[in-house]
């Protein structure tokens, strides 16, 4: 005990230096916990809005469906699928049954690609964020089967309103080109505006009826209580099901663009951690030097009272661990603080929205804390602090009594 | 006192100084009167605390009294700036310390020349002027040596050239021999003694040791900050 | 000698704890080499996806019929470019022209039918504005001569599951309304890297496309590339001018690269800010780092303050003296991190880095294979500039203090 308070009253002996030096530290840490977690917050925000829109944590596919999504490729033994999924799927799981296919969509104006997806406006509202992006207008019912969801920049590309016609045009089950005339009923708003853009909504049954499937659909998608179960629900779904006649694929696979953006950012992070650190450690060595070298015959007079070399060595290093310590806990103190703070509004990009669309980002980003990150920022600082510190410590430990005495 | 004739360089009158230690309230200087004369050689002479530091500093510009007026050459003092002090001092005075006069990054030469680099002095004539100060206090050939490679007593010779190379009104030394042993101190007093007789130069400087106040001509006695005695001696 | 003793004795002291002062350069120069590597690469890969998207998609200008950009109405065109053609011929700067028309169309092959934009271009002209001729990876680019052929993106003849030589059909409208119907020839297939385009674009000649879509002499685009970014503008200008007099044409408007792709320079903004919020930050960690080293440079001498002042120095004087010091210090700190720097990315500038993992993402912002830092001017100066900056306000704080020492207490320090 008695270490701890002769090395907490050694270091408030100068004071300005000691806040000097903690104020670098608090300030680096500071930085990493939070800049790291409003990096965090941009991937976490991409990858819940690439969940959101449509991918869900797993869907479930007849085999090449993803390399070719067309009506070829769909799924016909609905009822069986159903059956097992309600069986292997962890409770509280949700799922959707859809028919989404390319399509062309078409009014007097204008003409361009779309997706168009058919799904159970209940279940789909579970899963996916359709439910409650319908800004204007109203959603699906069960029950129509002309109606059309459209995202509100469509409405702009295709000069339309609420209230008009758009016409459908796709490939049937027999290869012929069909086409549908829609009533748009209702509009959505999307985070990004190629979602808008790309994605329509009718009833399942009414692109059932349009491409005549009949019972058939082509994706399910899956959304589970908890996102890490991913991979255990996905092995689970392949021996349950023959894998001849489906492919069920991960969020990460379907996305592998988001996925390299992940792995990509964690690397930012730690490379950010490691120079912050390095830009620290140049101080804490140098204060940590400079402490020490003041003490030198200080140091010669306590070996002559008998203590050890390697206490010393100690010592200064309890120094620094409480150093470390007070600037870690500030620095983190100040990042929380400020997480906390932007964690309601979050930080608005709407000024740089273009740019926001282009790297496929949110345009409010909410920091995210995650334990990682947390956990690697401050370690870096007190592992590798301590670390440095060892050299004036060691140095400390070296001097002889005699040659410490005499130090001027 | 004042020697007929002699023109006053340096003038205190009524000089009163006080410190706080603590709760107290110690009178370093009380009422002090005395001038000092061109090329006189004067201690002040007194124990630790008697107040005769406060007044060379005081004398030299470095310290203002609390009442008083000090005159240099005929300027009052006492109502300067920072600036105009420092000019006072780079022009008027030579300062010599006990220790830590020179500026250790320096050579001796350079320590010498620094001062003039000041004054404004062209960089060849202030290398020749220095060169032949440092002979006259006896260090020939050691003038590219930095203070950490003089003994003390060549430090404090060196300090003296210093205070001297500039010309100035008055040369004030603090105890300049303290950190020297006899032989080494009647030596810098000789040094003293010489360039206050071949250039005229005004010494006070201030010692509580006997053998240097022998050197002194004239003994100004301080005890409790005031000055109880002041005599011209042989 | 020449040097004045005042820089002498700045430098001397520098070296008195020659440790300390090295701990606090290395500090400085790391600052400077992170910031000289770290905006090269920025730069550099600015640059990079920049060129690409202008070579691939839109050019360094263009002119088009007003609101096409948004509207993309077929009807929306540029009626007579070969007026337009006539006034380009003298522009100083331009260095290719070549013009576009485009409809969105159902393009089926016999097993499948997708939406797709169908592009009309001029081979040769078209070679001189866009990579995509050096894009082709099967088959051969449209000759001057073709009609009925047709490049397609690679992910569009893998959907469509068609290939070198087979046929497919367009079907969409034209320019009066009438359906602009046609077969076509696989000529070549191409692969830009970004899906966007490979999945959902294709390329037949300007003439074939004229009769099917019903253009007559219009086209939608007149695409521009000059011979270097910092030249866009005044091209623009000279255009802008142009197409002022021409009144054949209701209303043109000229459109840089910004405008035709502004989430491109927005997403640039937005990467370069972040990057200075960074760098901001590490120099100020590296400015609290070395401040010890100069509050102790000065407080620890403060009797040799004192004894400087005695002598004559006067306040001012003594904190240019402690300021030249620490600016010495400073300077040779950035010095050393520059020309470390400038090293390393050179060395990085010739081989690139291979970013292997993240290479498909990459390539839908534009950047293939490796990353290459590039060197510039202000990649190379603006970093130091700003360590230099903020480093001489930390070192003038203790400077400041000196500016109140009193001779007297300053040398009654121990």
């Amino acid at each position: 005990m008695q270490y701890i308070q002769l090395a907490w009253r050694n270091i408030w002996r100068n004071p300005r230096r000691t806040i000097v030096i903690l104020l670098a530290v608090l300030i680096g840490v500071w930085s990493m916990v939070f800049l790291g977690a409003l990096m965090r917050g941009i991937t976490v925000g991409m990858v819940k809005n690439g969940i959101a829109t449509l991918t869900g944590h797993l869907q479930i596919h007849y085999p090449g469906f993803h390399d070719d999504p067309s009506i070829e490729n769909r799924i016909t033994n609905v009822v069986q699928l159903t059956e097992t999924l309600s069986h292997v799927l962890p409770d509280k799981s949700r799922w959707a049954l859809r028919v989404r296919v390319p399509a062309v969509a078409a009014n007097a104006r204008h003409s361009a690609g779309v997706t168009l997806v058919g799904v159970d406006p209940v279940t789909e509202a579970r899963v996916s964020f359709i439910g409650g992006a319908i800004k204007m207008g109203k959603y699906l019912s069960d029950e129509d089967d002309h109606s059309i969801v459209v995202g509100e920049a469509l409405l702009k590309t295709f000069n339309t309103k609420l209230g008009h016609k758009l016409v459908l045009m796709s490939q049937s089950v027999d290869g012929e080109m069909v086409s549908r005339a829609f009533r748009i009923v209702g509009s959505f708003r999307a985070e990004l505006m190629s979602t808008e853009k790309q994605y329509v909504f009718v009833t399942r049954r009414s692109a059932q009826k349009m491409l005549k499937l009949r019972k058939d659909i082509t994706e399910v998608s899956i959304l589970l209580p908890d996102v890490n179960d991913v991979h255990r629900v996905r092995e689970a779904l392949l021996n349950a099901l023959p894998n001849s006649e489906y492919e069920v694929l991960t969020w990460t696979e379907l996305l592998p663009l988001l996925t390299a953006y992940l792995k990509l950012y964690d690397q930012f992070i730690l490379i950010w951690y490691l120079v912050v650190f390095v830009a620290m450690a140049f101080g804490i060595v140098n204060t940590t030097l400079m402490a020490v070298l003041e003490r030198i015959r200080e140091f010669g007079l306590l070996q002559v009272f008998g203590m050890r070399p390697f206490f010393i060595l100690g010592e200064v290093l309890v120094e620094s661990f409480i150093l470390l310590i007070i600037g870690i806990a500030a620095g983190n103190a100040l990042a929380l603080a400020c997480i906390f703070g932007l964690g309601k509004s979050g930080l608005d990009l709407s000024a740089f929205a273009a740019g926001v669309e282009f790297a496929g980002m949110s345009r409010i980003i909410y920091p995210d804390l995650q334990l990682q990150d947390w956990v690697m920022a401050n370690l870096v600082v007190l592992v590798l602090g301590l670390v440095v510190s060892c050299y004036p410590a060691f140095k400390a430990s070296r001097y002889r009594p005699v040659e410490a005495l005499a130090y001027a | 006192m004042l020697r007929s004739g002699k023109v006053k360089i340096v003038e205190c009158i009524e000089v009163t100084k006080t410190y706080d230690q603590g709760n107290l309230q110690v009178k370093a200087l009380e009422n002090v009167t005395l001038s000092i004369g061109k090329g006189e050689f004067a201690a002040l002479a007194g124990p630790s605390g008697s107040g005769k530091t406060t007044l060379l500093n005081m004398m030299g510009g470095l310290d203002r009294p609390d009442s008083g007026q000090i005159l240099v050459e005929g300027q009052e003092c006492t109502t300067m700036s920072q600036s105009e002090l420092a000019r006072l001092r780079l022009n008027k005075i030579g300062f010599v310390f006990q220790s830590y006069n020179l500026i250790p990054v320096l050579t001796a030469a350079e320590n010498v020349e620094f001062v003039m680099l000041l004054q404004g002095v062209p960089a060849s004539e202030r290398r020749q002027r220095a060169k032949k100060i440092l002979d006259e206090v006896g260090l020939e050939g050691l003038y590219d040596r930095r203070p950490a490679q003089l003994s003390g007593g060549q430090q404090q010779r060196v300090a003296v050239a210093r205070a001297i190379v500039a010309n100035p009104a008055i040369v004030l030394a603090d105890e300049p021999t303290a950190n020297l042993d006899s032989k080494t101190a009647k030596g810098l007093l000789e040094i003293m003694l010489k360039m206050n007789r071949e250039k005229q130069v005004t010494f006070v400087f201030s010692t509580h040791d006997e053998m240097v106040m022998g050197y002194a001509r004239r003994l100004i006695h301080i005890r409790d900050g005031k000055v109880y005695n002041d005599v011209v001696q042989g | 000698m020449g040097v004045p003793i005042d820089l002498k004795m700045a430098w001397r002291n520098v070296w008195r704890n020659p440790r300390r002062s090295l701990l606090t350069i290395f500090a400085i120069a790391f600052a400077c080499l992170v910031l000289v590597f770290m905006l090269s690469f920025q730069f550099g890969s600015y640059e990079t996806m920049i060129n690409t998207s202008v070579k691939i998609y839109t050019g360094h200008l263009q002119i088009q019929a007003k609101d096409y950009q948004e509207k993309r109405d077929i009807r929306l065109v540029v009626s007579d470019p070969k007026v337009i053609e006539k006034h380009l011929k003298g522009i100083p700067h331009l260095q290719g022209f070549t013009f576009r028309a485009q409809a969105f169309s159902l393009v089926s092959s016999g097993k499948r039918t997708y939406g797709t934009l169908v592009n009309g271009i001029d081979p040769k002209n078209e070679a001189s504005v866009s990579r995509l001729k050096s894009l082709i990876v099967k088959g051969s680019y449209l000759s001057p001569n073709d009609y009925g052929t047709v490049l397609m993106g690679q992910l569009l003849a893998k959907n469509l599951r068609v290939g070198i030589g087979n046929e497919i059909t367009v079907l969409g409208q034209g320019r009066d309304g009438s359906i602009a119907a046609t077969v076509l020839r696989i000529k070549g297939i191409f692969r830009t890297g970004i899906d966007q385009l490979d999945r959902s674009t294709m390329y037949i000649p300007l003439n074939c496309f004229r009769d099917v879509y019903a253009m007559g002499q219009a086209v939608h685009q007149v695409v521009m590339v000059v011979d270097s970014l910092s030249h866009v503008l005044s091209v623009k200008r000279q255009l802008a001018g142009i197409i002022l007099h021409l009144s054949a044409d209701p209303s043109l408007v000229v459109l840089d690269w910004e405008e035709l792709m502004p989430g491109l320079r927005q997403g640039i903004e937005m990467d370069l800010i972040s990057g200075v919020v960074f760098y901001l930050i590490l120099i100020l960690v590296v400015a609290f780092s070395i401040l010890n080293t100069f509050l102790m440079a000065i407080f620890e001498r403060t009797r040799e303050f004192g004894v400087l002042m005695a002598i004559g120095v006067t306040p001012g004087r003594l904190m240019r003296l402690l300021f030249i010091e620490s600016l010495i210090l400073t300077l040779v700190g950035i010095g050393a991190g520059i020309v470390v720097g400038v090293l390393v990315t050179r060395y990085f500038q010739f081989h690139g880095i291979d970013i292997s993992g993240a290479s498909d993402l990459l390539t839908q912002f534009g950047i293939t294979g490796r990353l290459y830092p590039r060197l510039s001017y202000i990649s190379v100066a603006s970093g130091p500039a700003a360590v230099l900056i903020i480093t001489s306000l930390a070192a003038l704080y203790p400077t400041l203090k000196v500016r109140s020492l009193q001779p007297v207490k300053a040398m009654e320090t121990v």
